[in-house]
C-alpha cells in the first residue's frame, strides 16, 4: 500500500542515509535521496513527494531554507525534521517554519517509522476532510483549505500547513472544548507537555488573521485551564 | 552581534567605575589638603601642639594606596571576567560543534543495530552495514581522541605526552614525500594538486605531525571548494625561513574572520560552504603544530569566494634558532616515540 508513497530523504551523512533508505524501502516507500540543500531544492522543483525527511545542518543551503522552499511550492507536503540540534529554539523555529514534526538524533528506528506513518495518515485525513468541503466561511472570513488561502475581511492571508490543520480541527469540533494536549497530539503528532506554548502561538496567529479584535476574540475563545473552543456564530452573552 | 554589545557594555561599566574611583580619590585628596591648610592656619593660633604632620601624611598615603589597590583589583577582575566570558563562548561553540559530530555517527550506529535487530537482513547487506558501523566507530574514536588529546595539551603535559620524533631532513624531499603520502590517504574524488617551486635547505621536522598539518589543509581545501578542489602548493626559500603555500579556489574567508579561524572550536558560518561539519579543532591543531616546529602559519584570502592561501613558514635548520631546534632533536633522542600519533 505504500508503493505509491514517495519520500524525499535530505541527509548529507552517507552512512545514515544508506540505513534510512534501506529501512524506508523495506516499508515499501519509494525513496529519493538528496545529499545537500541545493540538490533537495532541485528535487522538489522537479518532482512531487508525499513526505520530506529533512536534516538541518546541510551543505550549501540549510534545512530551514529548504523547508521554506517546500512550503512555497506545496503547503501540504508533510516535513519531518531529523537533526542533531536539540535546542528548544531550533525546535520552535522548525515547527513555526511549517515542519510537521521534529525528531532529534540519535533516534529510534521504530519511532521514526511510526511518525512517518502518522504524518502520512494525517495528510490523508486532511485531504479527505477538505475534499468534501474545501471552502469554509464564518463571519467575514472565507477559508480555502485546498490552497491554504483565506480572505479575512478585505485582506488575503496564506496559512501554513499547521495553521490550516489547526483551524480545520477546531472547525470540525465546533462548539466543543479542545485541550492544548489534544491539539498537540492530533495536529502536531506530539505527545509532550513542554510544547503547549506552540499551540498558543498558533492560536494567536489565527486570531490575528480572523478576529477583528484579537485581544477580545469572538470565534476562537480560550477556556481558562482547559483549552480552546471554536464557534462560527459568535454568542452574545459570553 | 550580541556578544560584541556585551563586551562594549562591560568596558563601559569598567571605565565608569574607574572614573568614579579616581574622582573619589581626587575629592579625598582635595578634602585632605583643604583641611590641612585650614588646620595649619587656625590650629597654629589656637594650640600649636595638635599639628602632628607626619601621622596625617601616613593617613593620606595609606588612603591613596588603598584606593589605588582597589582600582588595580578592579582591573584584574575585569580582565578575568573577560577571560571567563571568552571561555563561555568557546564552551558554547564546543557544545554546538562536538555534540553534532558525536551524535551523527552515534545515530547511524544505532540505526543499523536497530535495523538488524528488527528484521532479517540479507548477508551482503549485513556486511555493508557492519562496515558502515565500523567506519562510524572509527570516526567517534578519532573525535574522542582529539578532544582528550586537546585537554592534555592544554594542561601543558606536552613534554611526556607528545611524541618527539624530530629529525633533520632535506626540506624539499621530505615535504614532497609527506604531501604525497597525505594525498594518497585521501579518497576524495576530483581533487587536483600541483606542487611548484623548490627549497634547497635542511629542516627539523616530525613527519607525523607535518602530515597532520598537510592533511588538515588539504581537507579544508576540499571541504570549502564548492566544485572540484584545485590545490596549488608552492615552495620557496627566504633568508631564515622557508615557505609552504597552500592555495585553493574555494569559498575564501572574509577579512574579519581571518584571525578567528585558528582559534579553538571556532567555525565560521558561511552558507556558501559546501561542508558544514567539523569540530573547529583542525586549524587550531595546525597552528599549534607549526608553532612546535618553531614556525608560523598565516592566512590570506581576497575575500569571500576568492580562494584561500595558507602560508607556513618553517625555520631553515642551517641558519635559524639553533637552540630551540636542537632541544627538539635532543628530546627526540631521549624520548622514543611514546604515543602513536593518530592522524586519521
Amino acid at each position: 500500500m505504500n508503493e505509491n508513497t514517495a519520500i524525499l530523504l535530505v541527509e548529507d551523512e552517507d552512512t545514515l542515509a544508506i540505513g534510512l533508505e534501506f529501512n524506508l524501502s523495506a516499508e515499501g516507500y519509494r525513496v529519493t535521496r538528496a545529499a545537500d540543500g541545493l540538490a533537495a531544492v532541485e528535487q522538489i522543483q522537479s518532482s512531487l513527494f508525499d513526505l520530506v525527511i529533512l536534516d538541518i545542518m546541510l551543505p550549501f543551503l540549510d534545512g530551514f531554507a529548504v523547508a521554506e522552499k517546500i512550503r512555497a511550492k506545496d503547503p501540504q507536503t508533510p516535513i519531518l525534521i531529523l537533526t542533531a540540534r536539540t535546542e528548544l529554539k531550533d525546535r520552535i523555529r522548525g515547527l513555526e517554519i511549517g515542519a510537521d514534526d521534529y525528531l532529534t538524533k540519535p533516534f529510534h528506528l521504530d519511532e521514526l517509522l511510526l511518525r512517518v506513518k502518522g504524518m502520512l495518515k494525517r495528510k490523508k485525513w486532511y485531504k479527505q476532510a477538505t475534499e468534501i468541503m474545501p471552502v469554509y466561511r464564518f463571519g467575514d472570513n472565507e477559508i480555502n483549505f485546498d490552497n491554504f488561502t483565506c480572505r479575512a475581511g478585505d485582506k488575503t492571508v496564506h496559512l501554513t500547513a499547521h495553521e490550516a490543520m489547526l483551524l480545520k480541527y477546531l472547525i470540525d469540533h465546533e462548539n466543543k472544548v479542545v485541550s492544548r494536549k489534544e491539539l498537540l497530539a492530533e495536529v502536531w503528532n506530539l505527545n509532550s507537555d513542554i510544547e503547549t506554548r506552540t499551540v498558543d502561538n498558533f492560536i494567536a496567529r489565527l486570531r490575528k488573521y480572523f478576529e477583528s479584535n484579537p485581544e477580545n476574540p469572538v470565534y476562537i475563545k480560550s477556556i481558562r485551564g482547559v483549552g480552546y473552543i471554536f464557534r462560527s456564530e459568535p454568542s452574545q452573552n459570553s | 552581534m550580541k556578544k560584541s554589545n556585551d563586551l562594549i557594555l562591560h568596558i563601559f561599566i569598567f571605565v565608569t567605575a574607574q572614573l568614579a574611583w579616581f574622582l573619589l580619590l581626587g575629592l579625598w585628596i582635595y578634602w585632605y589638603v583643604t583641611n590641612y591648610i585650614l588646620l595649619n592656619k587656625v590650629g597654629g593660633k589656637i594650640s600649636p601642639q595638635i599639628i602632628t604632620g607626619t601621622t596625617n601624611i601616613i593617613a593620606l598615603v595609606s588612603g591613596i594606596v588603598l584606593l589605588v589597590m582597589l582600582s588595580i583589583s578592579m582591573s584584574l577582575i575585569f580582565v578575568y571576567l573577560n577571560r571567563q566570558l571568552n571561555l563561555t563562548r568557546l564552551y558554547d561553540n564546543f557544545i554546538a560543534n562536538v555534540s553534532h559530530e558525536l551524535k551523527s555517527p552515534l545515530s547511524s550506529i544505532q540505526l543499523y543495530l536497530e535495523t538488524m535487530h528488527k528484521m532479517p537482513v540479507p548477508r551482503d547487506k549485513q556486511h555493508e552495514f557492519l562496515n558502515l558501523m565500523l567506519k562510524d566507530v572509527k570516526r567517534l574514536n578519532h573525535l574522542i581522541n582529539s578532544i582528550l588529546y586537546l585537554s592534555s595539551l592544554e594542561q601543558k603535559k606536552m613534554v611526556k605526552q607528545v611524541t618527539y620524533d624530530y629529525y633533520v631532513y632535506n626540506a624539499d624531499s621530505i615535504i614532497r614525500q609527506v604531501i604525497g603520502e597525505a594525498l594518497s590517504e585521501f579518497k576524495f574524488p576530483g581533487k587536483s594538486v600541483s606542487i611548484e617551486g623548490h627549497v634547497d635547505c635542511q629542516c627539523v621536522i616530525d613527519r607525523n605531525w607535518l602530515k597532520i598539518v598537510i592533511k588538515n589543509l588539504i581537507d579544508n581545501a576540499v571541504k570549502y571548494s564548492p566544485n572540484k578542489a584545485q590545490i596549488d602548493i608552492r615552495l620557496s626559500t627566504g633568508t631564515k625561513k622557508f615557505y609552504i603555500e597552500f592555495s585553493d579556489q574555494g569559498v575564501g574567508i572574509a577579512p574579519r574572520n581571518q584571525k578567528k579561524i585558528f582559534s579553538k572550536f571556532e567555525r565560521i558560518y558561511n552558507p556558501a560552504s559546501p561542508n558544514v561539519k567539523g569540530t573547529g579543532l583542525g586549524l587550531y591543531w595546525v597552528k599549534q603544530i607549526v608553532a612546535y616546529h618553531g614556525g608560523k602559519i598565516s592566512v590570506e584570502s581576497a575575500g569571500l569566494n576568492r580562494g584561500t592561501t595558507f602560508k607556513i613558514a618553517l625555520p631553515i635548520y642551517e641558519v635559524s634558532k639553533k637552540r630551540y631546534i636542537n632541544r627538539l632533536l635532543r628530546l627526540s633522542k631521549k624520548y622514543k616515540p611514546a604515543m602513536k600519533v593518530s592522524d586519521e
